[in-house]
C-alpha cells in the first residue's frame, strides 16, 4: 500500500512529516510519501480551467443544494487561481465536499488512481455536504474518497463547541467585544486555530482515510476510538487525545490483521 | 471684534449656485464615479484622486462616512483587525490594541480623518444624491450613472415627476454596502448574477471581501460590503478593516483598468 500525503497550505501547525511517520509506524507495510501542494503538477495553462471547476463547487447558501448550472463569477475564478498558485492564504469559502473531491481527483497522477494508492490531502478549505433529510448543508472535517480531503479548518469549525460557547459568543458580538476572549473561559475544551494539538488530532483523521480504503468504512461507533466520527469538539478531543486506547478492540484487530497479512 | 464683511443674501445665494453649478458641470464627465461614501468608497476615492484622477462620490445621505461613525450597537468605537491598522496610521488616527490583532479607535475621529483625507486628495462629492441607474455603452460597458436628488427619490413618483440626470465616467465603483445597488441594476438587466449573502462563518469574511474586490462587469468595480452581496460571502460583524483595504484594492484595480484602456 502506498500512501501519499499532500498539504495545500493547510495550517502552520500541521506537521505532515510527523503524520507520515505515524502512519508508517502503525501500518508497517505501507510506504508513505509526503508531497507538497496537490496543484504543484498542474500545468500553467490548465490553472484557469481548474480554478473555474473549483469555483463551481462553492456553496452559496446552506439551505440550497448546489446547482451544477451555477456559473462562477470572474472574481471567484481569479480567487481560486490565486489559491492554486499559492498566492493567497485567505480562506473562508465553503465548498461542496463531494464535488471538491471530484475536482481534486483530476489533479492526482492518473497512474496512481487505482487500488494500492491512498491519497490524503490536508487543506484549510472548508467544505460541507448536503443532507436531504433536513435540506441543508452540514460542515465536515473530512470527505473520504479518491483523494480523501481533511480540512484543518473543518477540524476547528465542523464539530460543534459547547452550547454555552455559542450563547456567550453571540452576547460578545452584540456588545462589540472580541469573542477571542472566550477561549480562556473554555480552556482546551475545543480545537482552535493555531492549536498545537492539530497534528496529533490530524493523525486520527489520516487513519480514518486509511480505513476507508481498507474496509470501505472510515468510522467507528466507539467514542474512544480514533475512528470515531465526532460531531462535538468534546468528542473529538476525547477520541483523538484523551481516550484510554488508540483504537477500539475491533479496529485494533483489523489493523493487526492488515499488518500480518 | 472684527466685523463680518457686508455681504448680501443674493451674493451668498449666487456664490452657492455658481460654485455648485461649476463643479457639477465639471464632473458631468469624470474618471471615476464612486457610489457610496462609506469607508470603502472614501478609501477608493482618496487613492484614485491622489493619482490625479477626477473622482466624484455620490452619497444618498447628507452626511459622508456611512457606518464608519459607529462601531456597532450605536456605540462609536470602531474596530479593525490587523493588518488594517496601517490605514489608521496613515490617517493619523490614534487607536489601542484591545487584544492581539484587534485594534480600536474612536469612530468620529477615524471617520472624519478619512473624509478629510479624501477631500484633501481632491475627491468631490454629490451628497443628498441617489444612484438610480447605470449608463451602458460599448457592448454593455458601464459608462456612467443616472442620479437624482434624495428628497425627490424619497417622494412618491406620482407627485414628483422630476427626471434624473446622467453623469458619464470611465469607471464606476459600487461601494453601496449590503445593497450592492449598482450591481443589482446590472442584475436586473441580466448582465450580472449576484449570489446574495452566504449565511455562515463571519470570522473569515474580511479576508474574502478583500480577495474578491475587483471588476465584476466591464466598467464596474465592486468594493466593501457590496462584494459580499455580489459573491455570496458571509455577512460581516461590526469591524472595518476589510472595508478600508477593499477600498484600497478597488482603487488599484481601477487604476490598472483605466491604464489598460489608454494603452489599448
Amino acid at each position: 500500500m502506498n500512501i501519499v500525503i499532500y498539504d495545500e497550505g493547510a495550517a502552520e501547525e500541521l506537521n505532515t512529516s510527523e503524520i507520515a511517520q505515524y502512519l508508517e509506524e502503525r501500518l508497517a507495510k505501507a510506504g508513505v510519501e509526503v508531497r507538497g501542494s496537490p496543484f504543484d503538477r498542474v500545468p500553467a495553462d490548465a490553472v484557469g480551467n481548474l480554478a473555474g471547476e473549483i469555483a463551481r463547487t462553492k456553496v452559496d447558501r446552506i439551505d440550497r443544494n448546489l446547482s451544477p448550472k451555477t456559473e462562477p463569477l470572474a472574481a471567484e475564478i481569479e480567487y481560486e487561481k490565486r489559491r492554486i498558485l499559492g498566492r493567497t492564504q485567505a480562506f473562508g469559502v465553503i465548498y461542496d465536499g463531494f464535488d471538491l473531491v471530484r475536482v481534486f481527483s483530476t489533479v492526482m497522477p492518473g497512474e496512481e488512481l487505482r487500488a494500492g494508492f491512498i491519497h490524503i490531502v490536508f487543506t484549510n478549505r472548508l467544505f460541507a455536504t448536503w443532507d436531504d433529510r433536513n435540506r441543508r448543508y452540514h460542515l465536515r472535517t473530512s470527505v473520504y474518497g479518491r483523494p480523501s480531503l481533511i480540512s484543518t479548518t473543518g477540524l476547528v469549525e465542523a464539530p460543534a463547541r459547547p452550547r454555552e460557547y455559542y450563547r456567550l459568543k453571540q452576547q460578545y458580538e452584540r456588545l462589540g467585544r472580541d469573542p477571542a476572549g472566550l477561549k480562556e473561559k473554555f480552556g482546551n475544551g475545543f480545537l482552535d486555530y493555531d492549536d498545537a494539538r492539530l497534528t496529533e488530532v490530524a493523525k486520527g483523521y489520516a487513519m480514518q482515510a486509511v480505513f476507508y480504503h481498507l474496509t470501505g468504512d472510515p468510522f467507528c461507533e466507539d467514542r474512544g476510538c480514533r475512528l470515531y466520527n465526532a460531531h462535538w469538539q468534546e468528542e473529538l478531543i476525547f477520541a483523538q487525545l484523551k481516550g484510554s486506547y488508540e483504537f477500539c478492540p475491533k479496529h485494533a484487530e483489523l489493523l493487526k490483521k492488515f499488518i500480518n497479512d | 471684534m472684527e466685523k463680518f464683511s457686508a455681504v448680501g443674501e443674493k451674493e451668498i445665494t449666487r456664490a452657492i449656485v455658481s460654485g455648485f453649478a461649476k463643479q457639477f458641470q465639471e464632473y458631468v464627465e469624470s474618471d471615476c464615479v464612486i457610489v457610496g461614501a462609506g469607508p470603502s468608497g472614501l478609501m477608493a476615492g482618496r487613492d484614485l484622486a491622489r493619482q490625479g484622477l477626477k473622482v466624484l462620490i455620490v452619497e444618498r445621505n447628507n452626511y459622508l462616512g456611512g457606518g464608519f461613525w459607529i462601531g456597532g450597537y450605536l456605540m462609536n468605537k470602531v474596530t479593525v483587525r490587523h493588518p488594517a491598522e496601517r490605514v489608521l496610521d496613515e490617517l493619523g488616527v490614534p487607536y489601542e490594541e484591545v487584544s492581539p490583532g484587534l485594534l480600536m479607535a474612536d469612530g468620529p475621529h477615524a471617520c472624519s480623518k478619512l473624509i478629510a483625507a479624501a477631500c484633501d486628495a481632491g475627491v468631490k462629492f454629490a451628497n443628498m444624491t441617489v444612484f438610480e441607474d447605470v449608463v451602458l455603452r460599448e457592448d454593455s460597458r458601464v459608462s456612467g450613472v443616472v442620479i437624482n436628488w434624495t428628497p425627490v427619490a424619497a417622494l412618491p413618483r406620482e407627485i414628483t415627476c422630476v427626471d434624473p440626470v446622467a453623469m458619464e465616467t470611465r469607471m464606476v465603483i459600487d461601494a453601496t454596502g449590503h445593497d450592492a445597488q449598482v450591481v443589482r441594476k446590472l442584475e436586473e438587466r441580466g448582465l450580472v448574477k449576484t449570489k446574495g449573502f452566504g449565511a455562515m462563518w463571519v470570522e473569515r469574511s474580511e479576508d474574502l471581501v478583500v480577495e474578491h474586490t475587483g471588476e465584476v462587469h466591464p466598467g464596474l468595480i465592486v468594493a466593501g460590503m457590496a462584494v459580499s452581496t455580489t459573491y455570496g460571502l458571509p455577512r460581516m460583524g461590526p469591524t472595518f478593516g476589510a472595508m478600508l483595504l477593499s477600498g484600497e484594492v478597488a482603487a488599484k484595480v481601477a487604476l490598472g483598468k483605466l491604464a489598460s484602456r489608454l494603452t489599448g
